[in-house]
């Protein structure tokens, strides 16, 4: 009897030292995760002057324009951004069409695109000399034009451009979970149509549409390579301002300064989602028999459907044909000069380096980025296998909500001397890719069935070859997802580039951003339509995967 | 036209199943409409509500047509198999949810709402949201919420199905008591036949679409109008017989089971000559039979298969290599040993024919 209570002693201080070496690996990450963040807010919180500093700035007028700009654009962002997903989600959550799974996967293609490329598709199609403003002139005798692109307008298209179908995706998902048993319910109960909908349709959309709110708006709100672009002088995130401060006017502390408000700002947003998302959202399993859209049975809302697609088609797809098709006429001649003049010397005038080099260290730089980030999301969401979602999940989402800035120049300032700037680099991407790549492998590895690697176990594999032989290749598809995911989020970073890389590492997007900023809009669409092969080669890679934001593709 | 209170008459064609059903109630009664998955319950459930467009149909509610009105305005409620409760809304809202529909003043709806929440001993749960419910406490707030509109027909779609053993016994019972205070007609949709026959005044068994009987529990049990229902409302052990003139006794018939290598005295006269199926229920054969009674007859009977139920033994013979099924109560079951012999005894004075 005493040598069994002394084995289950045993047995316990061995689970609890586990437990301990389990939480204090992944407290280390978490730390060193946000290490340049902690030391930045350190020692800006010790500076003894921060409240003068920071008074002076909040009764400054550059203050009270950025935020009503933040604000204001954040707002209409996400308002015109839900009220375009709104028909879509309607249309995918309640009937069933051909090439609606397709249609569903492209929806995460503007999410693996660089922020760039909607910049650069939206200034090829809206802009000035674009093929919008040429149909206009043409059909008004040069009497119509919109000239709203470089301005506020030009910020809400875009920042609507890149979320609307994630919004179509989410909202969908959630409409189509609503049981179906719940309308018939309440037609039971003497409900009509417009009440049920008012009632109870609603009612369970809320908690998605008001996450999804919250999600564009702060979004929109950090927003940097749109605002950055299209912003000019006159419109600025505190994003953009931060990097002004720190990269053009070497304003160390005046950058820091904003970074503590805007901090503070978004605390306060994420205090107002987290009390008015508090409600508890229901998703039913019980999904019910869809109806089929067609000519006969279900004509006002094919009409409806197909009026609505090309209608998104026209506004906010032809951005991204336009690219292609503009990156292969020369002078209005059909070419591949454009392609040809990538390995021009003029290019790396431009750009700062050669198109190979360009074409190579971002590669390079994704690949390497999206596998550290991968191999420690990994442990992360293994240690967490048993786990239901919870805090320590949540302290690894944080980056969503934390200024990327903040990050970046706290990360400059304590080992922007010691570390070459390639690493630095490295460390921000992580950074930068954690909350999704953690989500999705999270989800992945918590959803496989722990019986079959007990099972393996019993069956006489070790540890290496459970996790080799079984768990490797189960994990297969939510790695490489996690992996095109974490390689997009690279690919697409512009701040961390310009930040660090001072010119010396030159990526696509960068490349892009300086072609747009020489005016050099030819070379421009060859690199952006590279970059969108690019980008679909990465969304094909992950197409099909069920695993992002709860998809259930595979039903 | 039929002058039940409730008539329906419904028929709907899809490309690989059809359903017609023709049903009259009564008011308050308690009807069980039973039959394998598939069957079409659900279906005829949904058509009588108005939620699936019919080919044709005829719907009486208390002798009102209600056939072109909607499911809102027939006054007709309904329990769903996942009971469909409002998740935004807590116990109180999901009761309120019809009665606002009516239009009632908020004193009305108050005091109504109380009263099914007294009825039903939900007070304590009022505010309480419906994902903090058991399951059992999940299914009156759905019969609270359904019967509080004052529906004229309540209909009840498998409510038990996701249930445990102990929790839908008591639940049946508690619907049942429900249904006896309030005196609400309804129609029961199930595919378990004890529960069936436990709760209600008639039942109605469904094969492939259509009604094949109904009755009360006792003419579905004992008077089965096909082989499908005869076992498929509880068991039974299905022979072939004849009758044929007897010999012995030119006024009177007799039953002929070559299976059994059985023949025996026919003293009713409503017989005719002819091939007949023969019903018997495991419960009617005598286990360990040794009496003589009249019309009885003793076989010798091999046990094959013997299934101990705690309250019964339920053991499987063989006769001339005839597999027959039978139940025995009240015995000392060890004394039975797969592969002895038994005497049992086979009561065929009134046999019961089925086609």
């Amino acid at each position: 009897m005493n040598d069994i209570n002394f084995v289950s002693r045993g047995a316990n201080l061995g689970k609890i030292f586990n437990s301990i070496k389990k939480k204090i690996g992944l407290y280390s990450i978490a730390l060193t995760l946000y290490l340049p963040l902690i030391v930045f807010f350190g020692k800006l919180l010790t500076d003894c002057d921060l409240l003068v500093k920071l008074w002076t700035f909040l009764s400054s007028k550059l203050f009270i324009n950025t935020l009503s700009f933040s604000v204001k654009e954040a707002l209409l962002s996400a308002c015109l951004s839900l009220l375009l997903a709104f028909p879509g989600a309607y249309f995918f959550g309640n009937f069933d069409f051909p090439g609606k799974r397709l249609l569903r996967s492209i929806m995460i293609l503007p999410f693996m695109m660089p922020g760039i490329l909607i910049v650069l598709g939206l200034v090829i199609f809206y802009g000035n000399n674009g093929f919008f403003n040429q149909f206009l002139a043409s059909v008004s005798n040069n009497q119509l034009k919109f000239a709203g692109l470089y301005g506020f307008w030009g910020i809400i298209l875009a920042h609507s451009l890149y979320n609307f179908p994630f919004c179509i995706r989410v909202l969908s998902e959630s409409w189509e979970r609503i049981n179906p048993n719940l309308k018939e319910a309440a037609a039971m109960l003497g409900s009509s149509k417009l009440n049920t909908w008012r009632r109870v349709t609603l009612p369970l959309l809320m908690p998605t549409l008001s996450y999804l709110f919250f999600l564009v708006f702060t979004y929109s709100f950090l927003s940097f390579t749109i605002v950055l672009v299209f912003g000019g002088y006159l419109y600025k995130t505190f994003e953009v301002l931060i990097y002004i401060e720190y990269n053009n006017k070497l304003q160390f502390e005046q950058a820091a300064i904003i970074i503590l408000l805007q901090t503070i700002i978004l605390a306060v947003i994420l205090l107002l989602q987290s009390f008015i998302g508090k409600r508890v959202q229901y998703q039913s399993k019980l999904v019910g028999q869809l109806a089929a859209l067609n000519w006969q049975t279900t004509r006002l809302q094919t009409v409806t459907f197909i009026s609505y697609g090309l209608f998104l088609i026209l506004f906010f797809v032809s951005p991204f044909l336009a690219i292609i098709y503009k990156s292969f006429f020369q002078t209005e001649i059909l070419s591949i000069a454009n392609y040809r003049n990538l390995f021009t010397t003029a290019f790396s005038f431009s750009v700062g380096q050669p198109f190979l080099i360009v074409l190579r260290d971002s590669i390079l730089l994704g690949g390497f980025a999206s596998l550290i980030v991968v191999c420690i999301a990994y442990y992360v969401a293994r240690s967490r296998r048993h786990e239901p979602w919870g805090g320590v999940d949540l302290l690894f989402q944080l980056p969503i909500g934390i200024s990327f800035m903040a990050f970046a120049i706290g990360l400059a300032s304590i080992f922007g001397e010691l570390l070459n700037y390639r690493l630095l680099i490295v460390w921000a991407h992580v950074f930068l890719a954690f909350p999704l790549v953690y989500s999705i492998l999270r989800t992945a590895r918590r959803e496989l069935n722990e019986s079959i690697i007990e099972n393996a176990i019993l069956l006489g594999s070790t540890p290496g070859q459970v996790f080799r032989r079984v768990e490797l290749p189960l994990m297969r598809r939510p790695l490489s997802t996690a992996f095109a995911y974490g390689m997009a989020i690279s690919l697409g970073d512009l701040a961390a580039v310009l930040v660090f890389g001072k010119g010396q590492l030159v990526t696509l997007s960068v490349a892009v951003y300086r072609l747009i900023g020489h005016y050099r809009f030819a070379q421009a669409t060859a690199l952006g339509s590279l970059l969108i092969f690019i980008s679909l080669l990465l969304f094909l890679s992950v197409e099909n995967s069920s695993i992002f934001i709860g998809s259930r593709e595979d039903r | 036209m039929n002058s039940a209170d409730f008539y329906f008459n419904v028929s709907k064609d899809y490309p690989d199943f059809s359903i017609a059903v023709e049903l009259a109630l009564n008011q308050g009664e308690f009807f069980s409409l039973l039959g394998p998955s598939g069957c079409g319950k659900t279906t005829f459930l949904r058509l009588i509500a108005g939620l699936e467009r019919a080919t044709e149909s005829k719907i009486i509610v208390q002798r009102q047509d209600v056939t072109n009105l909607s499911p809102a305005n027939r006054r007709i409620g309904m329990v769903f198999q996942d009971y469909a409760l409002f998740p935004h809304l807590n116990v109180i809202e999901n009761i309120k949810y019809g009665l606002k529909n009516q239009k009632l003043t908020a004193g009305a709806i108050k005091a109504k709402t109380e009263e099914l929440l007294a009825l039903f001993e939900l007070e304590h749960l009022a505010v309480r949201d419906i994902h903090q419910l058991s399951g059992g406490e999940k299914q009156r707030v759905a019969l609270a919420r359904a019967l509080a509109p004052e529906p004229l027909l309540l209909l009840l779609d498998e409510p038990f199905s996701a249930l445990d053993y102990g929790l839908r016994n008591r639940l049946r019972n508690e619907l049942q008591m429900y249904q006896r205070k309030l005196g609400f007609t309804c129609i029961f949709v199930t595919h378990q036949q004890e529960e069936a026959l436990i709760v209600s005044d008639r039942l109605g068994v469904m094969q492939q679409g259509a009604l094949i009987q109904s009755g009360t529990p006792f003419e579905i049990y004992e008077k089965p109008v096909n082989r499908f229902i005869a076992e498929f409302v509880g068991e039974a052990n299905l022979l072939n017989g004849n009758i044929v003139a007897n010999d012995k006794d030119n006024n009177h018939l007799m039953l002929e089971i070559p299976e059994l290598k059985l023949e025996v005295p026919l003293f009713g006269c409503n017989y005719s000559f002819g091939q007949y199926r023969i019903l018997i229920r495991p419960e009617e054969i005598m286990v360990n039979y040794q009496e003589s009674r009249e019309g009885t007859i003793g076989i010798q009977a091999k046990i094959t298969k013997l299934e101990y139920l705690g309250y019964m033994m339920r053991m499987e013979l063989e006769v001339n290599r005839v597999k027959l099924k039978a139940a025995t109560f009240n015995q000392d079951y060890s004394q039975f040993k797969i592969g002895a012999e038994i005497r049992i005894g086979l009561n065929l004075a009134n046999p019961k024919f089925i086609k």
